[in-house]
């Protein structure tokens, strides 16, 4: 690879992050210009992604606009989000983003649809859970269903009367499922997610991978 | 001395010196990896795409670049530039998509890198990745349209997840695309194991670079990952035999 520009953004990245990621070990709290460095670097972060945002939102714009532009595949809903993107912007300037005018249309717009889709989240699950092992018939995936439906019953409402002779005995394998065996099993994956976002952070900070590019 | 996390700094310079020597040790000793279904079959549906003319779809999720739960986004990344350098002849090359706008910026500048080291550069365009919508559920409202509109036949969702990364997934799954998803969060983890065909769980989401050959610093990195296990592994085992003795520390 060719020496570049790279270096210098390389270079950055890596002093700034270390210097951060130091400030937790180390009480920089304790030399007032470290101190004050490692704020103005975490605050530079904090409007960097604010920034972020509104490129982002100018990001949609552009994809949906070229859509139309061009009448590609999809191209009537590009349309509508255009238009309803920016007739939300010219409400929330107009009338300002806390008015009543603004809350009307977050919530009787985004809350129900964003509602909505959580029904169908509900809906999705309960149809993979019957789908799984159609597509992957591994002993995992047998463990995975019989525990979901032991679980199920030790805890639904109604599946089992309280009364019951078999209730005991399911709250108890559910207790122990959830006590036991998920939470050792989930401490287990809490490792290896650990470890692989340390070492995944590790190259970000030694410019082993630079995400902000090579040029 | 005094205000020092003495342990937490020990444990860094563990990381970072284990990183050094593996990579500079490199191919000398040679690595064996476990078989990892996702990953396998990430490279058949690559050259499918490729062939057949349809699109890779690659989702950073709906994290932010600055939170706590970027990393398995870096790790989506690390995997995009070996997409991006597999399908950058294909007619449809891989179009990404993120919740968050300075991810969005990222992945640009990520595709750009690695069109220019496949001698693409040509090729790419800035709207190829993109911010779908900025609070979690427009984001997943609009992955369906996304699959559609652009023909996808593998979808890799790499990221932060919360509870809409199930609605990603099985939207990918009703238009029966390959569908690959990994992310950091333990309960989203559970919901896209019962949804995606290929999930990823724990560690394998950061395991992509080396599975797929991006360099060798991404086989490093997982024989780091290894070697600090096995010193946690021994630990709890050291911990509990103690413990059995009736010895306290």
């Amino acid at each position: 690879m060719k020496l570049g520009s790279y270096l210098i953004w390389a270079a950055v990245a890596a002093v700034s992050g270390l210097f951060v990621l130091l400030g937790y070990f180390i009480p920089v709290n304790l030399i007032p210009v470290a101190f004050q460095l490692r704020l103005l670097i975490m605050q530079w972060a904090v409007l960097l992604a604010a920034v972020g945002l509104f490129v982002g939102l100018a990001n949609i714009f552009l994809v949906h606009w070229t859509k139309v532009g061009e009448q590609s595949e999809g191209w009537p809903y590009s349309a509508i989000l255009l238009i309803f993107f920016l007739i939300t912007l010219m409400v929330g300037l107009v009338f300002g983003p806390d008015s009543e005018t603004v809350r009307l249309l977050f919530n009787y717009v985004q809350l129900p649809v964003e509602a909505t889709l959580s029904g169908i989240l509900a809906i999705s699950l309960a149809l993979a859970g019957f789908r799984i092992l159609s597509y992957r018939r591994d002993f995992i995936s047998v463990v995975f269903v019989g525990t979901a439906f032991f679980v199920l019953i030790g805890s639904g409402p109604g599946l089992i009367p309280n009364d019951g002779p078999g209730y005991e005995f399911f709250a108890g394998l559910r207790n122990w499922i959830a006590q036991v065996a998920a939470a050792g099993g989930a401490r287990g994956i809490l490792i290896g997610v650990a470890l692989g976002s340390v070492v995944t952070g590790l190259r970000v900070l030694l410019a082993i991978d630079r995400p902000y590019g090579d040029g | 001395m005094i205000g020092i996390n003495l342990l937490g700094l020990l444990v860094l310079v563990l990381f970072v010196v284990l990183l050094i020597v593996f990579i500079a040790i490199g191919d000398r000793w040679p690595v064996s990896f476990r078989k990892i279904r996702g990953y396998e079959a990430l490279l058949k549906a690559l050259e499918r795409a490729v062939e057949s003319g349809e699109r890779v779809h690659l989702s950073l999720g709906t994290g932010s670049l600055i939170g706590t739960d970027s990393a398995a986004a870096f790790a989506g990344l690390v995997v995009l530039t070996e997409i991006a350098k597999v399908t950058s002849l294909s007619d449809r090359p891989v179009v990404v998509s993120t919740g968050d706008g300075a991810m969005a910026i990222v992945a640009q500048d990520t595709l750009r890198s690695a069109y220019r080291e496949a001698g693409a550069l040509d090729r790419y365009e800035p709207i190829s990745a993109r911010m779908l919508g900025p609070t979690p559920f427009s984001y997943a409202a609009n992955i369906p349209i996304l699959l559609e509109s652009e023909r996808v036949s593998a979808n890799v969702l790499l990221g932060a997840f919360g509870a809409e990364g199930a609605l990603a997934a099985d939207f990918g799954e009703r238009k029966q695309t390959f569908v690959m998803a990994g992310t950091e969060d333990i309960q989203s983890q559970a919901l896209l194991y019962a949804v995606a065909e290929y999930p990823l769980i724990g560690e394998e989401v950061f395991a992509g670079g080396a599975y797929l050959d991006v360099s060798p610093a991404h086989r490093a990195s997982l024989r780091v990952q290894d070697t600090v296990r096995f010193i946690i592994v021994g630990g709890i085992l050291i911990g509990l035999l103690l413990n059995l003795l009736g010895i306290s520390l």
